[in-house]
């Protein structure tokens, strides 16, 4: 090939990408949601004097023109390929993968998101339940990093540290500690959470810590969701997985529970087989992020009730807790103003107080209110 | 608007380039004065009337200066002073009063309202071309510019508005009103630009996350701060000579052949060298506009270091309004002076101790620029050297050297003229010729491809210029 032609070539490919993807880019039917990154794509923001001048229009047509790109899905794997075969990089977008698992790199240990979400559970602690006949209880749920870390050699966080960290802010709170009844497989592949049908030795440690009694003999049914899963790390790592299959606990005393939801005011069941459907197959348990949910089983053999403070891994175990309690509320105060509490919530006396918080989210709890 | 980012690069340049394609001769400057201005109004749209304020003046003293230089030439300077006055005055108010006011605050005590002013991206450089066409049509060096929309276009041209290099007047006065596409100019502003484009994006934006990462870090180490320091300066050579490639290249497919601004600095044997490599474009603004109008080095010794020094203090101080850079400009002065004064026939002598030296001096100066105020640099000067009490490693620090050892690696090779030689040599062979004849296309396709990937997934794409 000659000079002459290959500046021809160079001028023509430049071309031909330059204006194809940008043609593609203008009229293609634009996205409303993404499945993999499990969030709403940014669209056209409109034009006024106000946004021209502000430079919010060009903040917002930035985000539209990187959300709408053309093979958007692709150009993400790509990239992730890149980094990890071309750079040798052992993350993408703080995703790493160990053994099939995918984990979020947690570091470093946020000292002041510990000491905030320290303050909240203390300011519902001497709002709620200072005064009264209350058992107030206090467990952190491991996220994966701590069985990964080992071998991951990733940055982590010192769990005992944290562990120690957030005791110390918390001495009113007994503490059950859950760490030693979990390991790696107990999570799902490519989330964040623990798999329902393989943590009742975790919920059972939680209840004998709370001297909540069981039926004897209670077993629970495994069944198969029929719909592939993929968690919320797939999307965010951009890498090729394989779909997990969901199992949900299943068991003849939650055909009477009545299981209700306070945001939205109407009756749910203990699973959600519409939202398993849905965008986030994990809302299957108790239909996801709900700011107040209350289960009650009238055919429970005790009148205990069990207030538990949770966030969303708090869904998957609650229904473990059923058969136990009268009455469970679960209150998730990333969706509900802690000190607002009083007004939709009855704290009955005698009661148990579980606040059950994942690692992740007291890393980063600037999202407690 | 970045050049590296998506609304650029598929959105604007699209729309710019069919529209100078179709545009007949006479009007392709007017097209590239409504996009540049639509460019920087992207980002700026409250400065672009600055901008206009600051052309007009330009033009108007440029023509009044031309008429007046031999009939009345006392007349021609004062209309030179003020135009001058003018253009500093602008720069001075809005990027360095804020400053100014902190430190007499500081100074004397007294309660005085800061002004928060908002700094104009690309002030210094558009500043400094306007200053450079009005005194070099003093100097008879150009004629006027009798064309508004010409000079206007220089000014905005949106290729070298916000980033540089500094293209003076006198080197594009006849590409204004003549110039020419050809398959090979523009193929090789093609080129120029996708290299431009990867090393920010592959390399320099890579590199700057591992700068962020140790900033905010509570693990630093010995060995992390001098990792740090290392990934900081590849990271701020390929940001910048990226930019600059980036410009060039556009400035090629638009038919404009603007001066080099980087030339592999890391392989100097000397600072004096370094800043013949370096942001040359700058250097020889300075050159040319204040070392020598101060006598240069044809003075006595005392003046030449006097000279030395305004000139360093002042390239610091372009660089941004803090006590860091004007710190950062001396330090190259002293290092220029004693290198002038002693160090230079030794370096000669020694060339393997002359590159070490270098690569040491910058990666120092470095650190200094990158830090937040002078404290933070003598702390992470000292880190270097272990003050501190910091330990030789850290985790942080093996996590990322395993992560970022391979683009550092990239960057090192890539900071040198290794891969440019290897080409051209092989470019001589035949066979190896006509192979990389091949590759060359399809290698550029491959690295705009990936860069693309880079944006549409990546978030951090930081913009160092916005403080010049």
């Amino acid at each position: 090939m000659n000079h002459s032609l290959k500046h021809k070539i160079i001028s023509i490919l430049f071309a031909v990408l330059l204006f194809g993807l940008s043609g593609v880019a203008v009229f293609r039917e634009k996205d409303t949601y993404s499945e993999t990154e499990r969030r709403l794509m940014a669209q056209m923001p409109s034009v006024s004097v106000k946004t021209l001048l502000s430079g919010t229009f060009m903040t917002e047509f930035e985000e539209f023109t990187v959300d709408q790109f053309p093979l958007r899905e692709q150009f993400r794997t790509v990239k992730a390929l890149a980094n990890k075969y071309l750079f040798a990089k052992s993350e993408n977008n703080d995703i790493y993968i160990k053994d099939g698992y995918y984990a979020a790199i947690q570091y470093p240990q946020n000292e002041d998101s510990i000491a905030y979400a320290a303050k909240v559970f203390n300011s519902v602690y001497d709002r709620y339940f200072k005064d009264g006949n209350y058992n107030v209880y206090f467990s952190l749920i491991p996220d994966k990093n701590y069985f990964l870390q080992e071998d991951a050699k990733q940055l982590c966080i010192d769990y005992d540290r944290f562990e120690a960290a957030i005791q110390e802010s918390m001495q009113r709170f007994e503490y059950i500690d859950i760490f030693d009844t979990l390991q790696i497989d107990d999570y799902y592949k490519t989330d964040t959470h623990w798999r329902q049908e393989a943590i009742r030795p975790t919920a059972d440690a939680l209840l004998q810590g709370m001297n909540a009694a069981q039926t004897a003999g209670l077993s629970y049914e495994m069944k198969e969701l029929d719909v592939p899963f993929y968690g919320v790390y797939y999307g965010q790592a951009a890498l090729p997985a394989e779909a997990e299959t969901m199992y949900y606990a299943d068991n003849a005393l939650f055909d009477n529970v009545k299981v209700y939801d306070h945001e939205n005011r109407k009756d749910i069941g203990v699973y959600d087989f519409e939202k398993a459907n849905g965008k986030d197959p994990y809302e299957l348990y108790l239909s996801g992020p709900l700011s107040l949910v209350t289960i009650e089983n009238p055919d429970a053999a005790t009148d205990r009730e069990l207030f538990l403070f949770r966030d969303s891994f708090g869904s998957s175990i609650a229904p473990y807790f059923i058969d136990s309690y009268a009455k469970i509320t679960l209150i998730d105060i990333r969706y509900l103003q802690s000190a607002m509490l009083g007004n939709f919530v009855d704290f009955t006396e005698g009661s148990d107080v579980l606040f059950l918080y994942s690692t992740m989210i007291l890393n980063s709890s600037e999202v407690l209110k | 608007m970045l050049f590296s980012s998506i609304p650029f690069l598929y959105y604007f340049l699209p729309c710019v380039l069919i529209l100078y394609v179709i545009a007949p001769k006479k009007f392709k400057n007017a097209v590239l004065l409504l996009t540049s201005l639509v460019f920087y109004g992207w980002g700026e749209p409250k400065y672009v009337l600055l901008m206009a304020v600051t052309i007009v003046i330009g033009y108007a003293a440029g023509l009044v200066i031309e008429k007046c230089i031999d009939t009345k030439p006392k007349a021609a300077k004062a209309v030179l002073i003020v135009a001058v006055c003018i253009f500093l005055g602008f720069l001075g108010y809005f990027k360095y009063a804020n400053f100014f006011v902190e430190n007499f605050v500081k100074l004397t005590g007294l309660d005085v309202k800061m002004l928060h002013i908002a700094l104009p991206i690309g002030i210094s450089f558009y500043t400094f071309q306007i200053l450079s066409y009005c005194v070099d049509v003093y100097r008879k060096d150009v004629p006027a510019q009798k064309n508004v929309i010409n000079l206007a276009s220089y000014v905005t041209m949106f290729p070298q508005l916000i980033a540089g290099p500094i293209v003076r007047y006198a080197d594009i006065a006849l590409q204004l009103n003549d110039r020419k596409h050809t398959f090979a100019f523009v193929a090789d502003g093609i080129r120029r630009f996708i290299i431009g484009l990867s090393k920010k994006v592959l390399l320099a934006n890579i590199l700057g996350e591992v700068c962020d990462a140790f900033k905010a870090s509570d693990d630093k180490s010995v060995l992390f701060f001098w990792f740090y320091a290392v990934c900081y300066m590849l990271h701020v050579y390929f940001d910048f000579s990226g930019y600059s490639d980036m410009a060039i290249g556009l400035g090629h497919l638009f038919g404009f052949r603007f001066m080099e601004n980087f030339n592999y600095p890391y392989i100097s044997a000397s600072a004096t060298e370094f800043w013949r490599r370096w942001h040359m474009s700058l250097g020889s603004w300075f050159r040319d506009y204040v070392y020598i109008p101060l006598g240069g080095n044809r003075v006595s010794k005392a003046r030449h270091c006097f000279n030395i020094f305004v000139v360093w203090m002042l390239t610091g101080f372009w660089h941004g309004a803090d006590w860091v850079f004007i710190v950062w400009g001396v330090y190259f002065a002293v290092l220029l002076l004693i290198e002038k004064f002693f160090l230079l026939k030794y370096l000669k002598k020694t060339k393997v101790i002359s590159h070490i030296y270098v690569l040491l001096m910058v990666l120092f100066s470095f650190v200094i620029f990158n830090a937040a105020d002078m404290g933070e640099a003598v702390r992470y000067l000292g880190g270097l050297f272990g003050a501190g009490d910091y330990p030789l490693v850290s985790e942080s620090f093996f996590w990322y050297l395993r992560n970022y050892a391979p683009v550092l690696l990239a960057g090192c090779i890539g900071a040198t003229p290794l891969l440019r030689d290897a080409c051209l040599k092989l470019q001589q062979k035949k066979t190896a010729g006509r192979v990389l004849n091949v590759l060359e296309p399809v290698v550029l396709v491959i690295l705009l491809l990936l860069v693309t990937a880079y944006l549409v997934d990546g978030s951090y794409n930081p913009f160092l210029y916005f403080r010049f």
